[in-house]
């Protein structure tokens, strides 16, 4: 059904897409840059310029490596939720707050109504897909885990805020689409930090894609996938991105009593280790996922954001994930 | 019923305020082996006296160290005893904030006191009474990858961390300790098993001598267990409102014999709460509580704001109390 939608959007891609989830790690110059900004010693522009230099890098790599659909790898990003924050009105910065050992950082806190500054991701995505011709996804942060990842002093409650977030949100997606972009991904990391809430967290989605054409992808992490996967499947969104690349779930067991429904993201690589998983293992990864769905199911991706790898383990690891997947393809006639 | 301020059980060990960072800064110095140990503990011990005063001069009568030298809830204590390595990171309930997960390879066993001497150290500057706050053997439990054979299932595993915290909480009441409050989060999300909780505090309370000692619950919807938990050994209870829509009211209707922490004040988020919105929560609940004295608290530690937010949370709380003993609004 979702090759349909793509095929509709005009995007034939090969069995088994490879992608990746979004951010690639920063070259070392950029990384200087950023700090040299943050003590005022270079000016935003001199960043800017850095910034494309180091997508257009990202872009070149991942066309070298052979990926399918491609990311801008989140070079202008520090975190993903305080990216959007800073931009949209409504939010202030909190002072800092630890997340664990001597890490801390500013969470943002919603002040007063949120709204939409116009785009926020639309120009990076443009200068992104002008330097390939395979499809960029767009990407953004959701409205549950920005919602999740703030305080909140001005709405009443959880679900208001989340859902004042989603139509400011959609309105970016609506940009995204105008713009030309005809996948999008959704980062919903928190999604399944409490369960009891992913009834709202559905309704915010559909308000964030409901009518638009665009094959939609979810990228979620792991957290309490068991206890809600039945619900996962209400989510309208074309594709679920899983970290199942270590799961000691029954997934099996799981997908035979509520079938599958959507195409299936398998993070395959591990993005927390240093290892560099060999094409053996990657295969071996996807085939545990063909004894539960359909090959024309299937997307091949890491786990997770490869912002903390080096640029080396990051190449290193989507090199041999493209070596597994043209075995694969070999293997079912498709190379 | 008498009611007394109480922090919760952490506090922000960094603020934004220039001298606020010097723990942050001494941290990575000492990683990196720049400061001895013994500098290190000096810069700590000179944060635990800033913020004990800064909770005095909030008004609160029971202040706490703001777990100050503790890493985290669960490895802190549990990575001090025989038989538990300490793993990778692992999310702390729906919060932001990561443990270090204990991995238990051998048979549990208690070395000698962990907690007294930053009991001491922290009573030493304290101008008011310091809780001390433990996490209990149930939460470490679960929070615990099993390794040893020795241990078959939870339940096995929860008696050796009970053990442990016994022989604790023992030498914490004769070092002087007059409130200890035990943290079981994890029961609310496994409500099946209060009656593994209910043995476990049973055995601590046994050890107690002339202390209080105080269940926490947090992180859940405590009005399930609400009945279960009057029948604990423990002289007080302390509850999370803000997951708890109907608790309130359920307080006010079935009553305490214990002793309650309300935990009224939200210590996940930055929004100051209104003495006039609490206030007659706080009021309607206490007409039924025998339990005395009870506390006036905040939902969980206060880690999770930024120092700023978590004083002034710290100064609401002292003027709720203040109208509730009729010094204000009210």
């Amino acid at each position: 059904m979702s090759r349909t939608k793509l095929k509709s959007l005009g995007i034939e891609l090969p069995i088994f897409p490879t992608s990746t989830v979004g951010s690639f790690p920063k070259p070392d110059y950029l990384v200087e840059a950023r700090a040299k900004l943050a003590k005022e010693k270079i000016e935003r522009k001199e960043l800017e310029d850095l910034e494309r230099q180091a997508t257009a890098f990202w872009i070149r790599t991942q066309e070298e490596i052979g990926l399918d659909v491609l990311v801008d790898g989140e070079m202008y990003r520090g975190d993903m939720v305080a990216y959007f924050s800073e931009l949209m009105p409504g939010f202030e910065q909190s002072g800092l707050v630890r997340s664990y050992g001597n890490r801390y950082y500013h969470k943002p806190i919603i002040v007063a109504e949120v709204g939409w500054p116009g785009p926020m991701t639309v120009g990076w995505w443009r200068y992104a897909q002008g330097l390939t011709k395979r499809p960029v996804k767009g990407m953004l942060t959701g409205p549950y885990t920005v919602m999740d990842w703030s305080f909140n002093e001005h709405y009443p409650d959880r679900r208001s805020a989340c859902l004042a977030l989603a139509r400011e949100i959609r309105r970016e997606v609506e940009a995204l689409v105008e713009a030309g972009a005809k996948i999008i991904q959704i980062d919903e990391p928190a999604l399944s930090v409490r369960p009891e809430e992913l009834p709202f967290a559905i309704e915010a989605l559909h308000i964030v894609t409901d009518g638009l054409p665009a094959y939609f992808i979810i990228h979620a992490c792991y957290g309490a996938f068991d206890t809600i996967y039945s619900q996962m499947l209400k989510l309208p969104v074309d594709n679920l991105d899983l970290a199942i690349s270590h799961s000691t779930l029954n997934l099996m067991e799981m997908f035979r009593r509520d079938p599958f429904t959507k195409d299936l993201s398998v993070g395959v690589l591990d993005v927390h280790s240093h290892e560099v998983e060999t094409p053996e293992t990657v295969k071996a990864r996807v085939e545990k996922a063909l004894q539960l769905l359909p090959k024309e199911s299937l997307w091949i991706d890491p786990d997770c954001g490869l912002k903390t790898r080096t640029i080396d383990e990051a190449k290193g690891k989507l090199i041999n994930m493209l070596a597994a997947v043209r075995r694969l393809r070999a293997e079912v006639g498709a190379n | 019923m008498e009611l007394l301020l109480a922090n919760h059980s952490s506090y922000p060990r960094i603020g934004d305020q220039a001298g606020q960072q010097r723990l942050r800064r001494a941290y990575a110095q000492h990683e990196r082996g720049e400061i001895a140990s013994q500098e290190f503990e000096k810069i700590q011990t000179s944060v635990i006296q800033e913020i004990v005063q800064e909770q005095a001069s909030a008004g609160l009568d029971l202040v706490t160290d703001g777990q100050i030298r503790w890493y985290d809830p669960i490895s802190h204590f549990a990575g001090r005893l025989d038989g538990v390595k300490i793993n990778g990171l692992l999310r702390f309930f729906d919060t932001n904030f990561y443990i270090r997960q204990p991995v238990v390879i051998d048979r549990i066993a208690w070395k000698g006191p962990i907690l007294v001497e930053e009991y001491r150290s922290a009573q030493a500057v304290s101008p008011k009474p310091v809780k001390v706050t433990l996490t209990g053997p149930y939460t470490l439990g679960r929070f615990s990858i099993i390794e040893s054979p020795r241990y078959r299932d939870l339940p096995e595993l929860v008696a050796d961390y009970t053990e442990a915290l016994m022989k604790e909480v023992e030498a914490l009441a004769a070092a002087g300790a007059t409130l200890i409050q035990i943290d079981e989060p994890s029961v609310l999300h496994h409500p099946g098993d209060a009656g593994l909780v209910k043995v476990a505090l049973t055995r601590i309370g046994s050890r107690k001598g002339s202390a209080r000692l105080l269940l926490a619950t947090y992180f859940g919807d405590v009005a399930p267990l609400y009945e279960i938990l009057q029948g604990f050994a423990v002289d007080a209870l302390g509850f999370d409102f803000t997951y708890s829509r109907g608790l309130s009211d359920l307080i006010a209707r079935l009553g305490s014999d214990k002793a309650i922490a309300f935990g009224l004040i939200d210590g996940r988020n930055t929004r100051m709460e209104r003495t006039e919105e609490v206030l007659p929560t706080l009021r309607k609940m206490a007409a039924k509580v025998e339990g005395s004295p009870s506390y006036l608290t905040s939902s969980c530690g206060l880690e999770y704001l930024p120092r700023d937010k978590a004083y002034v949370k710290l100064k609401q709380m002292a003027a709720v109390r203040a109208a509730f003993v009729g010094r204000g609004l009210g």
